[in-house]
């Protein structure tokens, strides 16, 4: 349970933080001032034992801000005071309870954070069951009719009955997490946690201590025990999103920990066991990367499980339109906003672009596309495409034909030189008669 | 121990034979500790009694657990006086106590 603790007494707080840590599985962080606590309130603790009498801001000033982040955030209240009518209106407001400070302070603590830990299970569960229903809308959105993605679904169903180890490799933005998400969802873990760390977002130094978590003084700065991702997910699913990115070290201990099962917090001794799923994800190819001497083979093995490529939106047919018109439903309702609909030129557009930044990428274009629409329709004008590929790579990827690619040029110079024909064929060095021409028999459209 | 200033049994116990618990707690208290008092003795010396009751409330629950029996009472005394305004010659003797008795307990825990 992770317990933050405000309270200006050090000695105090240190004495109640030893105490409160000799129960391995608290985490306790130590506050000296209602400042610094509701700065780092987002870090998510399970309760909060706040002294009444702080320096910068009164006991109840602190509660009140609480339960305005998080009204379910359990608050015991340490006080230095005997006052009734305080410890009244504290538990108005909504403090669990209501501890004076004496001889017995510890103990009453010890009890009271015992009997909220069913009540702290009871809080992750439900959050759990919200996140999993938030999961399963999500997961149609990794649904099409493809027979790409039909053949992804099939993998997941098989996925989620075992707790085989599950690598996902795709492009960005094809939607790794969500089938990561799927998979853990739809197990028999469900209930137990997912906890997701991706391995690119972290320093590479911090990412042992991310991992496996460390003891208190396991290295500078390092002032509380700090339980890692490894045993948070302990009976759930540990998802390592850009597995590829890892250091070779790291490499190492993870395939230690792999082949194991166990893990040691850094600066202790003490082998933990652990318990959990691990699924992957990269969107390199793993396998070159062994090839060429920047992944670890046996690490390579033990991670590839059961292998699930996400095909790429490009090569999804029909879903890119399916995908993009349920974009378009969602952004319209989630915003208010009239129906809209898609224009035969926006729809061809869509199909034909090679969205390098996949379903990401388009649900961006669709929702931006929303905004700037008017009169109810998205045209083709209302597509913007800020893609960070090569723009050659891109065009040559449509896969059009010479003509097509012609006509696709001309038209672009068209609307440049506002429709001026002569100038255009200069520019482009064709005969202006083959210019008219195609406007004649509609491949050019000037207006 | 020296003379029983102190009395670390609260502390030794809660610690479990952990000595790097103690150490710790020794020298948190040896360095907020004398700065508190510092405090209090300027409060009472500015006629600012409601700090001065304000930074007894914080010290009372650090004599409690180092054993500083010679002040308990005292250091209580001076909380509530504090509280209700009440100065005069006894909150004088018994700051005079309180400083005497936490100097000497300073002493003998540095030199432990």
């Amino acid at each position: 349970m992770r317990i933050f603790l405000l309270e200006d007494n050090e000695l105090y707080a240190r004495r109640l933080e030893y105490h409160l840590a000799l129960n391995p599985e608290n985490e306790v962080r130590r506050f000296s001032n209602a400042n610094s606590f509701l700065a780092h309130l987002h870090e998510a603790p399970d309760c909060v034992l706040l002294d009444y009498g702080l320096p910068d801001k009164s006991g109840t000033e602190v509660l009140k801000l609480i339960k305005e982040y998080d009204a379910e955030l359990p608050v015991l209240i340490v006080s230095g005071q005997e006052d009734v009518s305080t410890a009244v209106d504290l538990l108005r407001e909504g403090a669990y309870d209501y501890i004076v400070k004496d001889d017995n302070t510890q103990d009453k603590i010890w009890k009271a954070i015992n009997n909220l830990r069913e009540t702290v299970s009871m809080r992750k569960e439900l959050s759990e069951l919200r996140a999993e229903l938030s999961t399963r809308y999500d997961f149609q959105k990794i649904m099409g009719l493809s027979e790409e993605i039909q053949k992804v679904h099939k993998l997941i169903a098989k996925a989620a009955q075992t707790n085989i180890s599950v690598s996902i490799i795709g492009e960005t933005g094809t939607g790794k997490e969500l089938v990561a998400k799927a998979i853990h969802y739809n197990s028999p873990n469900s209930k137990r946690p997912l906890v997701s760390i991706n391995l690119s977002a972290i320093p590479s130094d911090l990412i042992e201590g991310e991992l496996f978590g460390h003891e208190a003084g396991a290295f500078t700065g390092a002032h509380n025990r700090r339980i890692g991702k490894f045993e948070e997910a302990n009976g759930g699913t540990l998802f390592l999103d850009e597995i590829g990115e890892l250091d070779l070290n790291i490499q190492a201990k993870l395939l230690r920990v792999l082949q194991e099962r166990e893990i040691y917090r850094l600066g202790s001794n003490k082998p933990i066991k652990i318990n959990c799923r691990v699924i992957v994800a990269t969107h390199r190819n793993l396998a070159q990367e062994v090839r060429e001497g920047r992944f670890r083979e046996d690490l390579y093995y033990r991670i590839l499980g059961m292998p699930i490529e996400l095909p790429p939106l490009r090569k999804r047919g029909a879903d890119k339109l399916l995908l993009a018109k349920h974009f378009l439903s969602t952004f319209t309702k989630e915003n208010r906003l009239p129906g809209l609909k898609l224009s035969k030129a926006a729809q061809e557009r869509i199909m034909a672009y090679p969205w390098p930044g996949n379903v990401r990428e388009l649900k961006a274009v669709i929702e931006l596309a929303c905004v700037l629409a008017e009169k109810g329709i998205i045209e083709e004008k209302d597509l913007n495409y800020n893609s960070v590929s090569d723009e050659m790579d891109n065009l040559v990827d449509e896969g059009l034909s010479l003509k097509e690619y012609n006509r696709r040029i001309i038209q672009h110079y068209l609307k440049k030189y506002q429709n001026n024909v002569v100038q255009v064929a200069q520019k482009l060095e064709v005969g202006k008669s083959t210019l008219y021409r195609m406007i004649k028999n509609k491949e050019l459209n000037i207006n | 121990m020296s003379d029983s200033v102190y009395d670390l049994s609260q502390l030794e116990e809660l610690g479990g034979g952990d000595m790097d618990f103690v150490n710790m707690m020794v020298a948190t208290f040896l360095e907020h500790t004398p700065g508190q008092l510092e405090e209090m003795k300027k409060a009472h010396a500015s006629g600012d009694w409601a700090t001065l009751g304000s930074i007894a409330h914080k010290i009372k629950p650090n004599v409690d657990m180092f054993g500083i029996n010679t002040i308990v009472q005292d250091i209580r005394d001076l909380e509530q006086m504090g509280k209700a305004g009440e100065s005069g010659p006894d909150m004088d003797s018994k700051l005079a106590k309180v400083d005497q008795e936490l100097n000497k307990a300073f002493v003998a825990l540095s030199e432990r």
